[in-house]
């Protein structure tokens, strides 16, 4: 019997709000699924769509990005730069027949545990429920 | 050179981790992973003993890299670079894996906890394992500070950087310093007068010579980074010689050019040749080439002949403008306050009915220098007012048509008005009208019950709906919601306590210092609580109302503390930033131009020569966004490139 | 002839009949046409500006997603009705759950688009008051009118924008341009009382009495209105104890009456009666003298 399907999201968190909101969380020992591993970038500027792509591809189910809300970027503008590439990201998705829900962008700032808890169980749910994206599995049956 | 032989260690924290994740499974199989040569746990790393284990382990194990999988970087990743460093390697060889904050505190599965360390860990050693060592990047520093404008909060700031025993360049944009507190008549809670506290520290700026004090002057242009900052800064000339002129005002007397006197707020005038107030310093006067006949060619000349044979000789109308460009290390801006334009307020009718004024305006009336020789008047008859009314929060506290914030400072004045007009008219009542008594200084709020327990002196909750003229009275429309009735006051005078508002300049002076502004264009503190006092553009700090609306205790309070982080930053000859910033691979890059517009600090440009991108070390912050844009690759993130990334994911996917 | 899509509500076709009688004619002596909607309905009046009422909202939201499909602006004339519609139209224009639900029950998709434009409005902005003057062929010279505004026409002036809130001077402009001498007094914005003079009738009526005292003692002959509510209001205050045989007595006239005499047109066609009359036949007599 195959073990129940459990969802590897990664997680990009900008280091100066989401991360610490994350850590927040943790401080304040609120319970979340352990599906999303994340990763501290200094901005969530940094994060280039073909990063999203291949995360993807390499085996991830989903994708969170995490930024500071906008106007409060420590970088100044660099969440907007994201939520531009990100739309953008969204109809690439759609032309890759991801479904959207897959990847997702949240604005969580530094006093946000609460919040952060509860998009990783809410995104771990959702990816749950679309099952594997089996990326690789995919393009090798076309080929 | 990727890392061969990798150390890691784990901490149980006490039970902080090891209640939750199985840390010896960890460490075992942290050590079948590549490269890794050493694998151990510890109950604190953190701990003397803890250090000690790593420095060990390091030069022991000949390791030139090393995984802490321990509590968030936040708390203890600069310890640990320094354990690190001290060990004899560079600081970026130490990565920090995060399993508490974002592990054990989290998970209650003690098997999925495990697995998810397991992960963190291995993505930590894929990041390591590639990164470079880094040399933190040195920048001199220009030992001299720049502070742009002249009021109470630039005069504090400059006096306590020369009193630290560096230059200050004071940029002043009209006549003289002394800003508002120069138009105040007194000062709350202690009615204080205004000139007596601020003249002695004029004329010690002025006297100062580590201070140099250009005025009729204004920022042109600024270049350069935290440390290094180049400004062009143009002067007008005041085409009188200040050594030489004594301020007899014999030029004055026959200039025949007059206009509304600012300083005033335009209730009395004043000629083209003029002194700012009669204790500006320097103390000499000044020509307005702008409202004076002309001097190019010269039209009049009256004052030239009046000086010449009456004066000292001291007026030269071939004077001309002089560009200053200086090199500073700090930059202090304390660029005050306006008032917000009280004409917007159609329903009290500023500028439709005379005797209705502005707090500031009154404040000049009641000043002995002022308008009146300190005597209240209406503006209309001239005629001393019996009745007055004061309308609090005119303008402001109003998101939907004016202002949305509160300026902190007006219930405070409003009394002090209110007092001072009960002294000068004792037969005379005063009602205000307020929302709330704002009084949150020492000895602030004893002193508005003073006022409000004060014989005719009416304290009214409620607003004012509308003010109109009837009978040469101003019939004042009010509500007093402590009774529950509607108010109908028949005023002679009616003094509206309008919001401050930034100074005009602000807009342009904050894109020309790329520092940023708030959402009501005062210029932005980086943080509230934990960095009040600078902006978040490097090297810039804040002082006084330009930063947000505040009263003269907490002003010469900021000035003093944004005087001290100027201060620090200048204690030293050179500066530290850290390296991991952006980085061209010139051979790969276009010249497409992608990422110039993007940077926040303009830290990328198009070599005119080369046509590839460059980054400027000093001003770049590393927040990659740049990198995320190029199209070539050839753009990278310095100890977070795409590679990294890649690694760090994959090592979290794989199965 | 152009023509402007317009909306009458009730009252115009009712109690106010001299209102839309008088617009119709000034506007086509002014060269434009004002052409009544298809299937329009009662707005619904100040009531359906509550929040917490979806149902009050279905009204005005049919009438605008009517309107729409044969234009996208709309002409009105009553202030009440401006402002409902104005407001409607601005609120669907955020396409929030509650309107949602509005466009499921009325079976229709409307989300904003169409422009609601006060009478006057187009009188300053499109036909300009410079060439209302230009058609003018009897000025009312002499006449000190007060112009009425009371409250729906102007506020919430976030969201009315017609002129400045609290110191208007539309009316006061068309006034002058027809020859009129525009009457400034201290209680031209404030409320005349609206519904409240039918069922709290002690709390309204001073409301609207101290209207027409300020705007007398202030010198005008006359009170120009543009909402049917306030014309009653301000009239009923002056019946009582037979107010309206005195000398003191205020005629109350639509805008669109006075326009419309400017224009030179008959008092008969602009159903002015003899009382609003007076007053005119003052100035006129004094100018033949």
């Amino acid at each position: 019997m195959a073990t129940a399907f459990e969802p590897k999201i990664v997680g990009f968190l900008c280091r100066w709000c989401s991360y610490a909101g994350a850590d927040l969380a943790g401080t304040n020992r609120m319970k979340y699924p352990s599906n999303v591993s994340a990763i501290r970038v200094n901005c969530s500027g940094r994060i280039d769509p073909t990063l999203v792509l291949k995360a993807l591809s390499l085996g991830a189910d989903g994708v969170l990005i995490a930024g500071c809300h906008p106007g409060d970027c420590h970088y100044t503008n660099g969440n907007i730069k994201t939520l531009r590439r990100f739309k953008l990201l969204q109809k690439m998705l759609d032309q890759y027949g991801i479904d959207r829900k897959r990847v997702r962008l949240e604005w969580v700032s530094a006093a946000e545990g609460e919040k952060y808890a509860q998009v990783v169980r809410s995104m771990t749910d959702e990816v749950r429920t679309l099952g594997p994206l089996n990326w690789k599995t995919k393009v090798e049956l076309a080929a | 050179m990727p890392a061969k032989r990798i150390g890691v260690f784990i901490c149980h924290c006490g039970l902080n981790i090891a209640g939750t994740v199985r840390v010896k499974e960890v460490v075992e199989r942290a050590s079948k992973q590549p490269n890794v040569v050493f694998a151990v746990d510890h109950k604190y790393l953190c701990s003397e003993p803890g250090q000690t284990l790593i420095r060990d382990s390091v030069k022991q194990q000949h390791l030139d890299a090393v995984v802490v999988a321990a509590c968030s970087p936040a708390m203890h990743e600069t310890t640990f670079k320094n354990v690190v460093q001290s060990a004899g390697l560079n600081r970026y060889s130490c990565e920090i894996a995060n399993i508490r904050e974002q592990g054990s505190w989290v998970h209650d599965d003690s098997d999925k906890a495990t697995t998810k360390a397991h992960l963190t860990v291995r993505q930590s050693i894929e990041k390591v394992r590639l990164n470079e060592p880094l040399q933190p990047i040195t920048v001199p520093v220009t030992r001299r500070v720049l502070v742009i404008g002249g009021g109470i909060a630039g005069i504090r700031a400059a006096l306590d950087v020369a009193n630290g025993g560096y230059e200050v360049y004071l940029v002043e944009k009209s006549g003289t310093i002394g800003g508002r507190m120069a138009q105040l008549s007194e000062t709350f809670p202690t009615l204080d007068c205004s000139t007596c506290i601020l003249g002695p520290l004029m004329v010690e700026v002025y006297r100062h010579p580590k201070i140099k004090l250009l005025r009729l002057a204004r920022v042109e242009e600024v270049s350069g980074y935290i440390g290094n900052f180049k400004v062009r800064v143009h002067q007008e000339p005041a085409y009188v010689d200040v050594a030489k002129c004594n301020a007899c005002g014999e030029c004055a007397k026959v200039c025949p050019a007059e206009l509304p006197n600012e300083f005033d707020l335009g209730l009395t005038w004043r000629k083209a040749i003029y002194t700012p107030f009669s204790q500006a310093v320097p103390p000499a006067y000044v020509l307005d080439a702008k409202n004076c006949l002309g001097l190019l060619p010269q039209a009049c000349g009256e004052c030239k002949k009046a000086c010449d044979e009456f004066g000292t000789s001291c007026i030269n109308l071939d004077a001309w403008p002089q560009t200053h460009e200086l090199e500073v290390g700090a930059i202090i801006v304390s660029t005050g306050y306006e008032l917000y334009d009280a004409t917007k307020l159609t329903e009290y009718g500023y500028g439709i009915y005379p005797d209705v004024m502005t707090s500031l305006e009154f404040e000049r009336m009641l000043s002995a220098s002022g308008p009146t020789a300190g005597e209240i008047r209406r503006p209309s008859d001239g005629h001393v007012p019996r009745e007055i009314v004061f309308i609090q929060c005119a303008g402001q506290r109003e998101p939907e048509t004016a202002l949305p914030y509160c300026s902190k400072i007006c219930c405070m004045y409003t009394a002090r008005h209110a007092m001072m007009f009960r002294h000068k008219v004792p037969d005379g009542e005063a009602y205000v009208f307020y929302m709330d008594i704002r009084a949150g200084g020492k000895g602030y709020e004893e002193f508005v019950k003073r006022c409000q327990e004060e014989k005719g002196l009416l304290y009214l909750r409620g607003r004012v709906a509308k003010v109109y003229e009837e009978n040469n009275k101003l019939i004042v429309k009010g509500v007093d919601t402590l009774s529950g009735k509607t108010v109908q006051i028949n005023a002679d005078l009616v003094v509206l306590a309008v919001g401050m508002i930034p100074s005009s300049e602000t807009h342009d002076l904050a894109s020309k210092l790329k520092a940023s502004l708030d959402a009501n264009g005062f210029f932005s503190e980086a943080h509230p609580k934990l960095r009040p006092l600078e902006s978040p553009t490097a090297g810039i700090f804040l002082a006084g109302a330009g930063q947000a609306p505040k009263d003269i205790p907490d002003t010469v309070a900021q000035a003093s503390g944004a005087a001290s982080k100027a201060l620090d930053l200048l204690s030293s000859p050179t500066l530290e930033r850290e390296p991991t910033v952006a980085k061209v691979i010139g051979e790969l890059c276009s010249g497409c131009g992608i990422c110039i517009p993007l940077c926040p600090y303009t830290a990328l440009s198009l070599n005119p020569k080369t046509k590839v991108a460059e980054v400027s070390e000093a001003l770049c912050e590393g927040c990659g966004t740049c990198i995320a844009s190029c199209p070539s690759g050839s753009l990278s993130l310095r100890n977070l490139t795409d590679e990294q990334i890649l690694a760090m994911v994959e090592a979290m996917v794989a199965t | 002839m152009q023509s402007y899509l317009y909306f009458p509500g009730c009252t115009l076709r009712t109690m106010a009949r001299d209102f839309d009688a008088s617009a119709k004619a000034s506007a086509r002596a002014l060269g434009f046409e004002l052409k009544e909607m298809e299937g329009w309905l009662c707005c619904g009046a100040v009531f359906s500006n509550v929040d917490d009422n979806l149902m009050a909202k279905a009204g005005p939201n049919r009438i605008l997603s009517r309107a729409k499909r044969d234009g996208d602006t709309l002409a009105t004339l009553c202030a009440g009705c401006y402002n409902v519609l104005k407001r409607t139209n601005l609120q669907a224009t955020h396409n929030s759950p509650s309107q949602q639900s509005i466009n499921a029950f009325n079976e229709e998709t409307f989300n904003g688009g169409v422009e609601v434009v006060h009478f006057l409005e187009i009188l300053r902005d499109r036909i300009s008051f410079p060439n209302v003057e230009k058609s003018v062929k009897s000025p009312l010279t002499g006449l000190r009118v007060g112009a009425y505004y009371g409250c729906l026409l102007l506020r919430p002036s976030g969201e009315m924008k017609l002129d400045d809130p609290h110191r208007p001077s539309i009316m006061e402009d068309l006034l002058t341009s027809i020859g009129c001498t525009p009457i400034d007094y201290p209680s031209r914005t404030e409320c005349c009382g609206s519904y409240l003079s039918v069922s709290s009738t002690d709390y309204a009526e001073p409301l609207a009495s101290n209207i027409v005292k300020s705007a007398r003692s202030c010198g005008a002959q006359l009170i120009a209105v543009s909402c049917p509510l306030c014309k009653y209001n301000l009239e009923t205050s002056q019946l009582r104890n037979g107010g309206d045989s005195t000398d003191y007595y205020l005629p109350v006239v639509y805008f669109t009456q006075l326009l419309g005499l400017a224009l030179g047109l008959d008092p008969q066609q602009l159903e002015l009666d003899p009382r609003q009359m007076k007053p005119i036949h003052e100035i006129q007599t004094l100018r033949v003298s």
